[in-house]
């Protein structure tokens, strides 16, 4: 290397430091994809002067591409829409405690890392979905997820295929609470009363019902909103008007809760930006935002979910399981899945 | 021995372009967890299964299409023939997991076609009439309307550059037009068109979008459920090895068949093409075989699209849209000059050199494309972090790793095959006593690349181009996982919307896929048509 090459390379990494030093910027690596997370973003910069850089993609890559730059990535946060991802990359030592107490007074327990090395942001729950002109009100009164293995159902339910974390998540939960073989000897049942080869999303199984072609849909509760928000076309809109929301299991532990939840990487080189972003996230601002874009339920109390979903009833009893569970016992619930035909 | 420069560029560049696959193979040597007595035991039979369904009937089905229509186009003049002729490449720029998307949206018991049935014929809502489409048959149909134009293009291809004189000695011996068809035009051109079907083969084997919709339990899916829902990457590469291992062995099996034939042309003599015309019913049917093809493939999906667009966002066309078609555009053509270069180079020493070793090695690039493209994203990945981590940080700051630089050398490293057994095919027909020419006359090697071989490669390298193009503006494994902060291509920008079935979100982009496509598709196309070497324009 001559003379001229060796000054420009030191020119090159002054000058590289520097601008490091002074951008004030957070760098999240995120598995949420919705249009109204970058008018979020642009919220914070606005409040705060940081910049907000983001890598969207599939939960399951992202984590692999931190696992493979290891103490060299640039991420500050992981973001997730399944508290089973989170559990993986805090298990796999990739995340450090999140140290502020305004975060910690707003996140219960239950919804956060054992040393709040992840948070849960925002709610959504896996409910039932019910055709008033095929099911009454009082046959759904008290219905639990474990009753819908009676053969009464048979022929009668709608789900999505056991590939969708979101039907993984539940199951794990189910395994949390009552075991592997009660679990298995329950989803033997359930599959056989399927109206249906899975197939789909979750707003499909919602169609299912209203169109008639089953009597209960399990599904997402945040999609309810989506459809009748008529943003996803009229067909959904007028379907979605035909059904009623079920919150499972409310004599018993509970409807199913999920979370998208941030994580705080290990190496983060902006941590305290990090930090901020997530106390916002957490902000009266924030959280009205996000529910009345994605219909999810709030994490702060105080703030209102969106009429479109709380028409439907806003005090429901969650189940308290955490979260952090479902990671647990996903891998058992995929194997006890393919082993009762679920596909 | 010493080596020149024609044996360390190849050398060093298969190393690299090898070595993701490499990173997925080398998991054959680690642990075998648990998990595989489970899918042993529960799943695996049904995902061979499935798997060998699917290969199957597409093969057979993607050979009919491509074969037939680029023999129809090559040997007939008939209605439409000049537009049939670039139009039948359109399916290229659907990806086949947009076909699957319209096919539900479609034939569903609710979807449109169904719906549209019951209105007009005033039936009752328990009626359908279309079949399921959410099953194997559904998913050939899929693959084999998307991915015939591999098998279109190199048999159209090899049947411009076919010696006329053999065809016409046929049917002076009484060969009718069927019978010279498929005893003397397609067993010329075997090569090609299993090269064709290779790729069309491996990327079934490897798709993920369309069969996942379909939820269809085939060998991909497995590895995903695998890695996703068991939290095991380490399985789901020792799965995915297994699909190498079987594109290993139907690669040698093919070199084995054919190991004493020779395809040259015995004559390089070649006469200008009198294309036969075709009236009345011959005539309709040539119109339809070439018309279904691009119905099914492109103006279906591409209908459905737009009313989905149409009807539900119209608000797309924005400064970010523009930044992200631009993104895709300029990456696309970088990393297929790139490729074809590369490619040209790479088989230019083989033949240079006329060395065995890297000619062997050549052929077994494409085994990268059995596997599914995150799986080998992710060994690109590694490979990428490993210079970050291990070389380049010893001299500078800068990082691969999420570079656009680094995302070329990801394309660059997925496509290649698709540029290597097109300037290969290419290189094929060209008759070697040019090159002793060449040498008796004391050319040097640049100089018999740059003046002899390059002119006679246009049309392999505009087809190189073609293909490397529409791969890349469709790719989304590597670019999802590689790209930079805050920074799209439009497959992402569909991806984002189609990851949640937001069909009519991810319209537009998908449709600006589509038109980008376009633009190299039928530039090149053009360009292909005037290259047949007794061409007058």
């Amino acid at each position: 290397m001559n003379l001229i090459s060796k000054l420009l390379t030191i020119l090159v990494v002054i000058f590289v430091t520097i601008a490091n030093s002074f951008a004030s910027e957070v760098n999240l690596y995120t598995s949420r994809h919705y249009d109204s997370d970058d008018a979020l973003y642009a919220k914070f910069t606005d409040a705060t002067g940081i910049k907000v850089n983001v890598i969207s993609g599939k939960g399951k890559a992202l984590m692999e591409r931190l696992a493979s730059e290891g103490s060299s990535s640039p991420a500050d946060i992981f973001i997730t829409v399944d508290a089973g991802n989170l559990w993986k990359v805090h298990k796999d030592g990739m995340f450090q405690s999140i140290n502020s107490s305004t975060i910690n007074s707003i996140v219960p327990e239950n919804l956060r890392g054992p040393n709040n090395e992840w948070v849960g942001i925002a709610k959504r729950s896996r409910v039932m979905y019910y055709n008033p002109v095929n099911v009454s009100a009082e046959e759904m009164e008290g219905l639990t997820y474990e009753d819908l293995s009676n053969p009464k159902w048979k022929g009668r339910i709608a789900i999505r295929s056991s590939g969708n974390m979101y039907n993984q998540s539940l199951v794990s939960s189910l395994i949390a609470n009552n075991g592997i073989s009660a679990t298995e000897d329950w989803a033997h049942l359930f599959v056989g009363n399927f109206a249906r080869k899975p197939e789909g999303n979750d707003r499909a199984q919602i169609m299912a019902v209203a169109n008639g072609e089953a009597d209960i849909a399990i599904a997402n509760s945040y999609y309810i909103g989506l459809m009748l928000s008529g943003k996803k076309g009229e067909e959904q809109q007028a379907a979605a008007r035909k059904v009623e929301l079920h919150f499972p299991g409310q004599d018993g532990r509970g409807a199913h809760i999920n979370v998208s939840g941030a994580g705080l990487m290990k190496n983060a080189p902006n941590a305290d930006n990090a930090v901020k972003f997530i106390e916002f996230l957490l902000s009266e601002e924030a959280q009205s935002h996000i529910v009345n874009n994605t219909y999810e339920f709030p994490m702060l109390e105080g703030v209102a979910s969106s009429d479109l979903i709380a028409q439907f009833g806003s005090g429901f009893k969650e189940d308290q399981t955490s979260v952090a569970s479902y990671g647990e016992f996903n891998p058992d619930a995929v194997k006890l899945m393919d082993r009762v035909g679920w596909q | 021995m010493k080596l020149t420069f024609w044996e360390i560029t190849p050398i060093t560049l298969f190393v690299i372009f090898i070595a993701p696959v490499a990173l997925v193979l080398y998991s054959l040597t680690g642990e075998y967890s648990d998990n595989w007595t489970h899918l042993y035991e529960f799943v695996l039979t049904g995902y061979i299964i499935n798997t060998v369904y699917l290969v199957t009937g597409v093969s057979i089905l993607v050979s009919i299409i491509g074969v037939g229509t680029a023999w129809l186009i090559t040997n007939y003049n008939f209605s439409g023939k000049n537009i049939f002729e670039w139009a039948l490449i359109l399916p290229l720029a659907v990806p086949p997991y947009i076909l699957a998307y319209t096919f539900t949206g479609l034939f569903d018991t609710f979807g449109t076609a169904n719906n549209l049935i019951r209105d007009v014929f005033d039936l009752g809502r328990e009626f359908t009439f279309f079949p399921k489409v959410r099953n194997v048959p559904g998913a050939i149909i899929v693959f084999s309307f998307t991915l015939y134009p591999y098998v279109y293009l190199v048999s159209r291809m090899a049947f411009i550059n076919q010696s006329r004189t053999m065809l016409e000695a046929g049917r002076t011996l009484g060969l009718n037009k069927f019978e010279t068809f498929y005893k003397l035009g397609v067993p010329m051109i075997r090569p090609a068109i299993i090269g064709g079907l290779m790729l069309v083969i491996m990327e079934t084997i490897s798709d993920f979008g369309a069969v996942d919709h379909f939820a269809i339990s085939t060998f991909t899916t497995g590895i995903f459920r695998t890695w996703y829902g068991m939290y095991d990457i380490e399985t789901a590469k020792q799965l995915a090895s297994l699909l190498l291992i079987f594109a290993v062995t139907l690669i040698l099996i093919e070199r084995y068949s054919r190991r004493n034939a020779s395809y040259s042309n015995a004559m390089s003599l070649y006469k200008p093409l009198f294309l036969t015309k075709l009236k009345g019913i011959p005539n309709t049917l040539a119109f339809l075989i070439c018309f279904t093809p691009i119905f099914i493939g492109f103006l279906l999906p591409v209908m459905e699209l737009l009313y989905w667009a149409l009807n539900y966002k119209l608000d797309f066309f924005n400064e970010k849209f523009i930044t992200t078609a631009w993104n895709t555009f300029y990456l696309a053509l970088i990393a297929a000059f790139l490729c074809s270069i590369l490619a040209v180079i790479i088989n230019f020493s083989i033949r240079y050199k006329s060395n065995n070793y890297l000619k062997v090695m050549s052929s077994f690039l494409t085994v990268g494309y059995a596997v599914p493209g995150l799986i080998l994203a992710i060994g690109v990945m590694q490979m990428l972090t490993y210079f970050d981590q291990s070389l380049i940080s010893e001299f500078s700051n800068f990082i691969l790793t999420g570079s656009v630089m680094g995302l070329v050398l990801a394309y660059v490293i997925k496509s290649y095959a698709l540029s290597s057994s097109t300037i290969e095919a290419g290189y094929q027909r060209i008759n070697s006593r040019v090159d002793d020419v060449a040498r008796t006359l004391k050319t040097s090697g640049w100089a018999l690349l740059a003046q002899v071989h390059l002119p006679l490669l246009k049309t392999s390298f505009l087809t190189s181009m073609l293909l490397v193009v529409s791969e890349v503006i469709k790719e989304l494994p590597a670019t999802l996982i590689l790209r930079p902060f805050n920074f799209d291509t439009l497959a992402v920008y569909t991806y984002i919307y189609a990851a949640e079935e937001r069909m009519y979100d991810a319209a537009a982009p998908s449709i600006a896929i589509v038109m980008v496509g376009l633009i190299p598709i039928i530039i090149l196309t053009r360009m292909i048509r005037t290259s047949r070497p007794a061409s007058r324009d």
